[in-house]
């Protein structure tokens, strides 16, 4: 089918009486002046999500302060070791229910997971209140194209015990966000709705899709008022979507600079191969687009979810042959060595996404000197199940916010994890006095990472 | 020692509250639970818009992944939002699937249903809109409907000088809106009863359309609705005695098995290939096969005793099976009925590759997983949460390690915090482990022999899936779990303890139909559970 080339200008005359269309003009003056000279620079925050935990006694560093040395599982930091913050000794506060699901609630967003209990029916749970990326999202990532982007890399996620353990971006309870697991497909996502006139604009052809989104809003409202009051709060979670999708497809294409290149097209999909997971290549190009995404102020908030609570990934190019989750729980020596050296395999891939964020020159300095990335875990060691002393990573200068260089903070009165979330989030801009709910909530900063 | 002796006891040792297993379930009086709009799963949208626009249509739709909510889709379907990728994933899909439709110029008149004598044919468009959205949003448009969508195909006709720019924009459009991404349920008070909702009559045949057919209401079942026909429960028997007569509602009935079984998830399973290098998905998808076939004759072919699913003594296997399973009668190409050696123990759904190979880890068996997947699924017991901050087991007793997988969860057996959910999972799967981690026969485990005897609640002791099945379908616990967990899929909630009066009736009616699963269907979908609600505001 040929495709739609209206101009602006036709569409505008043509479907102005039936549906109002948005302001084009505002969202240039938004966006330019985003851009503007002047501006302090954005400020970009992501937390990076692996499951199952770690050996803590591989993890936590020996020594504390700014003296700390690299233990075994972070010595894949070498290169990027002043950018991080080790924060241990810490505990998750909120009531210890059901293995996996209290951490990975808890540690994502200071809530307690919420019971979806039904005595004769598989159970299930969901996120108590928004996870932190989606925090910051709603502070700092309402003028970019995108409010945040959801990147998942292993596939063997668990599904059937709630959005708790599948998903580590939540708004709210009811409206867990899907992470996207194909490269090709996230890059099609991000560049491919932009023109390719030699003139950035907004493609004319954008203007009708948000005219169709406008009529469907039109029918959604009309909908949401016969609707009861748990339905009206999800038809409302729909129109802001709505909204959201709206601004995507009216963005204008990124100005390419020296940091924000003009990208090949990615080919690489996340497809098994012999029963193997791409794994490090998914990884590396989730990495590249997020780096890419970030340099050219698509995005500024991010969830990178390299596995999921629970999950059976197998790492198989470190030779293992069984799913992390079931090795956890092994208490054969060799089993445990395993988990330890498939932790060091994912610091690894945090460690390049820190590199590549390093290596990305921003006014002066580079994009790893404003943002903030949060690294931690559903539990902090796999075979208790264990929720004290997390394994908790807080890597970036966040404009000059956090300790530079990193040091290594240790609780010995194990203080709210949740104190380090408000830290993320205080850091990167948005301004929030409090995080987290009932037992999880804090309104104090782990001050010792503080710049 | 002292320390475990410390550790809180798990729920595992509390008998459930209520439920199958025949505790206080039944409330006094019939309860309807509240209605609420459900997001139409990805197959049930892609199935109406190849019902809608065809299957090239149908081809080039990317709905967003599903997310299951106490063990089905369909309930997270009622409960969850959508998100903004999960919306641009319908946009660009609405958008594919449009241009699609429109492709293919000889097949414009039929999608039509009217010929355009110009650009701006307004009759022709708004017949067109007024067709086609009754199809696609299963009820007639209102007039305000009808006129403002119109309006927008008319301009976007004008601007693009194109009557069929128009066209798409309103297919666009209309598969974008919630009348059609939801199956949207309000309902209207009961006449018979103040203070509850009956569906109504456009709400059911989608109700039904979606369940029993796993598509779009077709042409005649609206009319029914419109004609008020879904108003009584002897009306709706009549569509669905109809229903199940179409083909699609053999493949509608064979998700809820996927979903139910776990089947779907074969398509990515992978087990370790030093252990088991002929381990492909091609045979992951045989496994998957078998179980639906079996389902399917005994369902639909034979219209037999579900029950027979339990234990049955035959299956239908292909070459790749046939060579697992170590058994011959596989034709050259396709699947055959064989029957299965009665010595080894093998029969019934439990016997099945599928369920074995999806039940076990990479490498070995997993007596717990097989056991959990018994109590939460097929009995409807849920296990208590694992314990949480586990205290380290003791130092292996010197002397030979264990060997066998039953040697090495006497671990589980032995900790006390442990033994209350294993003793509960643990004896179900140790009965199985004949059956290695993708459905092999085997009597040696780890170079020791297999002791395959083992015990199920007060039921008695069994050895291998076939006798475990033959106590599974004369517990009347699996057969409440059956049809409770059918009408989860089919109602998108979890039955609620005011359901319970009409679900009982539903037990009895299978039963008096001999476990006939069309029988049950058609009853499940003519019962007041079904077809009543509540309003969200009203409390039970």
């Amino acid at each position: 089918m040929k495709p739609f080339r209206l101009s602006r200008r036709t569409l505008l005359r043509g479907v102005g009486a039936a549906v109002a269309l948005p302001t084009l003009e505002a969202m240039l003056d938004s966006r330019g002046t985003a851009l503007a000279a002047g501006k302090p620079l954005p400020r970009r925050f992501a937390t990076f999500f692996f499951g199952d935990g770690v050996i803590l006694g591989k993890w936590n560093p020996t020594s504390t302060g700014a003296n700390w040395q690299l233990s075994p599982a972070l010595a894949p930091l070498v290169n990027v070791k002043s950018y991080v913050n080790v924060v241990s000794g810490h505990q998750v506060k909120t009531p210890d229910r059901r293995g996996h699901h209290t951490g990975q609630s808890a540690i994502l967003s200071g809530y307690p997971f919420i019971e979806l209990y039904a005595p004769n029916a598989n159970y299930a749970s969901k996120f108590g209140g928004p996870s932190i990326d989606q925090v910051a999202a709603q502070h700092i990532g309402q003028g970019t194209a995108f409010r945040s982007l959801e990147l998942g890399v292993s596939k063997r996620i668990v599904t059937g015990e709630g959005p708790t353990l599948q998903y580590i971006s939540h708004k709210g309870p009811d409206q867990p966000l899907q992470p996207e697991y194909n490269p090709a497909a996230l890059f099609t996502r991000l560049f491919s709705g932009f023109s390719p006139a030699p003139e950035p604009q907004v493609d004319p052809r954008a203007a009708l899709r948000a005219s169709v989104l406008d009529a469907v809003r039109e029918d959604a409202k009309r909908l949401q008022v016969r609707l009861g009051s748990t339905d009206r709060a999800r038809l409302d979670a729909h129109l802001t979507s709505i909204s959201e999708l709206r601004q995507q497809i009216l963005a204008l294409p990124p100005q390419y600079t020296q940091a924000c290149t003009q990208p090949q097209p990615v080919t690489q999909t996340n497809r098994d191969s012999g029963g193997k997971e791409p794994l490090e290549q998914v990884s590396k190009t989730m990495s590249d687009l997020l780096v890419l995404a970030w340099a050219c102020d698509l995005t500024r908030v991010a969830s990178y979810m390299f596995s999921g609570g629970v999950c059976a990934t197998v790492f198989h190019m470190l030779g293992q042959s069984r799913g992390n989750h079931d090795l956890t729980h092994d208490p054969d020596p060799s089993a445990q060595d395993q988990v330890h050296a498939s932790v060091v395999w994912v610091v690894k891939q945090f460690a390049y996404l820190l590199e590549r964020l390093k290596a990305t020159p921003e006014a002066g300095g580079n994009l790893l000197d404003n943002s903030c990335l949060l690294l931690t875990s559903d539990v902090a060691e796999g075979y208790a199940h264990s929720t004290t002393d997390y394994p908790i990573l807080v890597a970036g200068r966040a404009g000059g916010y956090l300790k530079s260089p990193g040091v290594h903070v240790r609780s010995t009165s194990k203080e709210n994890t949740s104190n380090v979330l408000l830290t993320c989030l205080k850091a990167v801009g948005t301004g929030v006095a409090s995080v987290g709910g009932d037992s999880g909530y804090s309104d104090t900063e782990c001050t010792a990472i503080k710049a | 020692m002292a320390l475990v002796a410390l550790l809180a006891p798990t729920g595992c040792q509390e008998q459930p509250a209520q439920g199958p297993s025949g505790g206080p379930t039944t409330a006094p009086s019939f309860q309807p639970a509240p209605v609420s709009p459900r997001i139409l799963l990805g197959w049930q949208y892609r199935n109406a818009i190849s019902e809608l626009l065809g299957n090239e249509a149908a081809q080039a739709v990317q709905p967003p992944p599903d997310t299951a909510l106490n063990g089905f889709d369909g309930i997270g379907a009622s409960q969850l939002a959508l998100s903004s990728s999960a919306i641009a994933r319908y946009e660009s899909s609405a958008w594919l699937a449009a241009q699609a439709a429109l492709a293919n110029t000889s097949a414009r008149g039929a999608l039509l249903g009217c010929t355009p004598r110009s650009t701006m044919d307004e009759e022709c468009l708004r017949g067109f809109l007024s067709r086609f959205g009754a199809r696609a949003w299963r009820r007639p448009l209102t007039d305000a409907e009808l006129t403002s969508w119109t309006a927008l195909g008319m301009s976007a006709a004008a601007a693009a000088g194109d009557f069929y720019s128009g066209v798409e924009v309103l297919i666009a459009g209309l598969l974008q809106s919630p009348h059609f991404l939801y199956m949207v349920e309000v309902g209207v008070p009961d006449p018979s009863q103040p203070g509850r909702l009956a569906l109504t009559g456009h709400e059911m045949a989608t109700r039904l359309a979606f369940f029993l057919a796993g598509t779009s209401p077709d042409e005649t079942l609206l009319a029914a609705a419109a004609r008020g026909e879904l108003d009584t429960a002897e009306g709706v028997r009549t569509q669905a005695r109809r229903l199940l007569a179409l083909p699609t509602a053999r493949t509608a009935l064979a998700h809820f098995f996927d979903e139910l079984l776990q089947l779907r998830e074969l398509s990515t399973l992978s087990k370790d290939a030093t252990t088991f290098p002929f381990f492909t998905p091609s045979l992951a998808a045989s496994m998957r096969e078998e179980t639906q076939r079996l389902l399917e004759d005994i369902v639909w072919e034979r219209e037999g005793d579900f029950r027979d699913a339990f234990d049955s003594g035959y299956t239908f296997v292909d070459k790749q099976l046939a060579a697992l399973y170590g058994i011959s009668g596989a034709p050259a190409t396709g699947f055959a009925r064989v029957t299965l050696p009665a010595e080894e123990g093998r029969g019934g759904l439990l016997g099945h590759a599928s369920f074995l190979s999806l039940l076990a880890h990479t490498t070995t068996t997993s007596p717990t997983l097989r056991g959990r997947f018994i109590r939460e699924r097929l009995l409807c017991e849920p296990i208590a949460a694992p314990p949480t901050n586990i205290p380290p087991l003791p130092a292996q007793n010197p002397g030979e390690p264990p060997r066998t997988m039953r040697q090495r969860l006497q671990q589980h057996v032995s900790n006390p915090s442990c033994a209350g959910c294993h003793d509960k999972m643990d004896p179900l799967g140790l009965g199985l482990e004949n059956f290695d981690a993708v459905g092999r026969y085997r009597t040696n485990d780890n170079d020791a022999p297999i002791d395959p005897v083992s015990t199920f609640d007060r039921s008695g002791t069994f050895s291998g899936p076939r006798q475990l099945g033959g106590l599974l379908r004369a517990d009347d616990r699996v057969l409440r779990c059956l049809v409770r967990n059918l009408f989860r899929m089919a109602s998108g909630h979890v039955d609620e303890a005011g359901e319970q009066v009409s679900l009982n009736q539903l037990d009895e009616a299978f039963a008096t139909s001999g476990y006939r699963m069309k029988e049950l269907l058609v009853e499940l979908v003519a019962s007041d559970a079904f077809r009543y609600a509540r309003s969200q505001e009203v409390q039970p």
